[in-house]
């Protein structure tokens, strides 16, 4: 999971300006979009996955460009160091040490699990903003649980080529940062919902630093995201992001 | 010509049916005998979502003893273990979707086809090779020899892969299929995807006659209980419903066959006995006048009718059973011609060989009878209702 995805996944997790009230739903969501996509960043994190047959943590280091780039390498445990998944564009490459070879997945694939955890590979790909693939609405304003927040509803537009039938997300007032957010299939049945916590300022930036996907079908199983390095604007370019670099072991 | 005429009806209809159940029958075959087989047996809870979690046995030697266990039942003829797992095949730039299966290379050609390679051989276990379709190698760019990288989750969470030399292609018609299945020795599959040695997916079964696949299932999994061997045993009949509605449909068509081209031929006959009636309309008036009674008549006709039948039946057996024989074991084969195609799932070749349809061979023969009696009654009551006054003056 790199950066820019988390950034997808969570729309709003940066610290700005309160917004205006006269802000609507879409300009709000869409300027934290564009704010959260920070020229570069690097950082490292651990995936914890829990399923039904078996728990495993990965320690991982990744480095994101704009949209189009990032590279992710995982460090630990030792059976699976050294795999990487590269992406450029709209291609996915995995390097695999084992064997020493890089696999390009095919674009069937991108519904896939990444790593065997409940993130999908099309988590990982998508690169369109938001508010090109969903109309916007606020669902709810006011206080919850003592906290005043925003429901955000995101309805895909009639030609998005995107494969949840609803978002809905709940955002901070105060702060603008996530606390949940759920994803509906077509048939509009909750399908998976992620929940952000753990906020903290992390280079530079106020960030939930632990994020947690859970499969609606399977409620026991989950995958926690936990960062513990972040840092935004790093001087990487185009060529850092090649399939030499997926490669090597830095 | 009218016996003729019933004749070639007979022939008509036999044939077409033995030719309709010859090509069920190798629909049949080709569905149960390329991959999947005739009876399956796996863990309870495999099929509802192939789990690869889903296993049968634990310690190593647990596969020995399920195989011997389904090989006491008399009507297996051979059993064999299969893994199975989802993953990629990738080799260059190409990454495809592939079944990985393991297989025990000895025992899978006996239970199955898809071993069956068209070029190279089967791979050994320890050496990292495997079997590819054919379609997957065009579309990978590959061939016998290269290098391929195949990856699948694991059963402990890791991303299992491994490089693998394909040393064998299989070709069974059917683009799923050769487009998917990559095979490789089991042992080899269990390492990949960290199943220990005794765990597998699933164990095919081969009989001798499709057909009993549903008692024979029955009677397996009862005896796999009693040894408390919890398993689901399934025959293909419930595993590919659609093949048995296909073949039920097939014989259902064939009554509509032999009603139809029975229903032109009593037509055909009954108006060659009026004919022929009407032309001895003299002489029936004439066996009137002279004292015989009309049933006599009647009785006359129809017993005709019945020497037609015997005629023509002797004459269509005479040469539909000799046709039937030799399109049984010198089918017509037009594959030159129209080459292969799929259907309902199963590869189908136009080779038209013909099965025995004993039920069809009766049962038109009796309706061969049917057809020269029904279209006698009508001209011989005719023939018994002849005026012989006005008959024989010929007015």
């Amino acid at each position: 999971m790199n950066l820019r995805t988390l950034i997808i996944l969570t729309t709003l997790s940066i610290m700005i300006a309160p917004a205006g009230a006269a802000q609507s739903a879409r300009e709000i969501v869409d300027r934290v979009d564009q704010l959260l996509r920070g020229r570069s960043s690097r950082g490292a994190f651990r995936m914890e996955i829990v399923t039904e047959h078996w728990d495993r943590t990965l320690e991982m280091r990744a480095w994101s460009l704009g949209t189009e780039y990032s590279l992710i390498r995982i460090l630990a445990p030792n059976r699976d160091a050294g795999t990487a998944t590269l992406k450029a564009g709209n291609d996915i490459w995995n390097y695999l040490p084992r064997v020493d070879r890089t696999i390009k997945l095919p674009p069937s694939l991108m519904g896939g699990a990444w790593m065997g955890s409940h993130f999908t590979n099309d988590d990982l790909v998508k690169e369109s903003r938001i508010i090109d693939d969903y109309d916007i609405e606020i669902g709810f304003e006011g206080d919850r649980d003592g906290t005043e927040v925003w429901e955000f509803v995101l309805t895909p537009k009639p030609e998005a080529a995107v494969i949840w039938g609803r978002i809905v997300e709940q955002v901070r007032k105060d702060d603008l940062m996530p606390e949940w957010a759920r994803y509906y299939d077509e048939d509009g049945e909750l399908a998976r919902s992620v929940t952000f916590s753990d906020f903290r300022v992390m280079g530079g930036r106020l960030v939930p630093a632990v994020m947690t996907m859970q499969p609606a079908d399977k409620p026991e199983e989950s995958t926690t995201i936990r960062y513990t390095d972040l840092e935004f604007d790093v001087d990487v370019d185009e060529n850092f992001f090649s399939l030499r670099r997926l490669r090597s072991a830095q | 010509m009218t016996a003729s005429a019933l004749a070639f009806g007979y022939f008509a209809v036999v044939v077409m049916v033995g030719l309709f159940e010859g090509m069920i029958a190798d629909m049949i075959n080709n569905g149960t005998g390329l991959v999947m087989g005739q009876i399956q047996v796996h863990s309870p809870d495999y099929l509802s979502d192939r789990s690869i979690y889903a296993t049968m046995g634990e310690a190593e030697g647990d596969v020995a003893a399920l195989i011997s266990e389904i090989e006491e039942d008399p009507a297996i003829i051979a059993a064999a273990p299969r893994v199975f797992g989802g993953g990629l095949a990738s080799s260059g730039t190409s990454t495809f979707p592939a079944i990985l299966l393991g297989i025990d290379p000895e025992r899978e050609p006996l239970v199955s086809r898809i071993a069956n390679v068209s070029s190279g051989r089967l791979p050994r276990a320890g050496a990292y090779e495997v079997v590819a379709g054919a379609e997957l190698m065009r579309r990978l760019n590959v061939s016998l020899g290269s290098e391929l990288v195949l990856v699948a989750p694991a059963a402990d969470g890791s991303l299992g892969n491994d490089l693998f030399t394909i040393v064998g292609q299989f070709n069974s018609g059917i683009p799923e299929i050769d487009g998917s299945y990559v095979l490789m020795a089991i042992d080899d599959l269990q390492v990949m995807l960290a199943l220990a040695p005794g765990r597998i997916h699933e164990v095919v079964a081969h009989i001798d006659d499709p057909w009993d696949a549903p008692p024979t299932a029955a009677r397996l999994e009862e005896s796999l209980r009693e040894v408390s061997i919890s398993v689901s045993v399934e025959p293909w009949t419930s595993l590919r419903p659609e093949l048995v509605d296909y073949a039920k449909l097939a014989a259902g068509s064939q009554w509509i066959l032999i009603v139809i081209v029975f229903s032109m031929a009593v037509f055909g006959v009954a108006n060659t006995m009026i004919m022929a009636t009407f032309e001895r309309r003299h002489e029936f008036a004439l066996l009137l006048a002279l004292g015989a009674a009309p049933s006599g008549i009647v009785r006359s006709v129809v017993a005709e009718a019945v020497s037609l039948g015997l005629v023509s039946l002797a004459g269509a057996v005479a040469v539909t059973v000799p046709t039937l024989i030799w399109l049984h074991y010198s089918p017509l084969d037009l594959t030159s011609i129209f080459g292969g195609f799929s259907m309902v799932g199963t590869f189908v070749n136009p080779v038209f060989r013909a099965e025995y349809p004993w039920g069809t061979m009766l049962g038109s023969a009796v309706a061969l009878f049917m057809t020269a009696l029904v279209s006698a009654l009508y001209p011989a009551i005719r023939a018994a209702n002849v005026s012989p006054a006005t008959t024989l003056a010929d007015r």
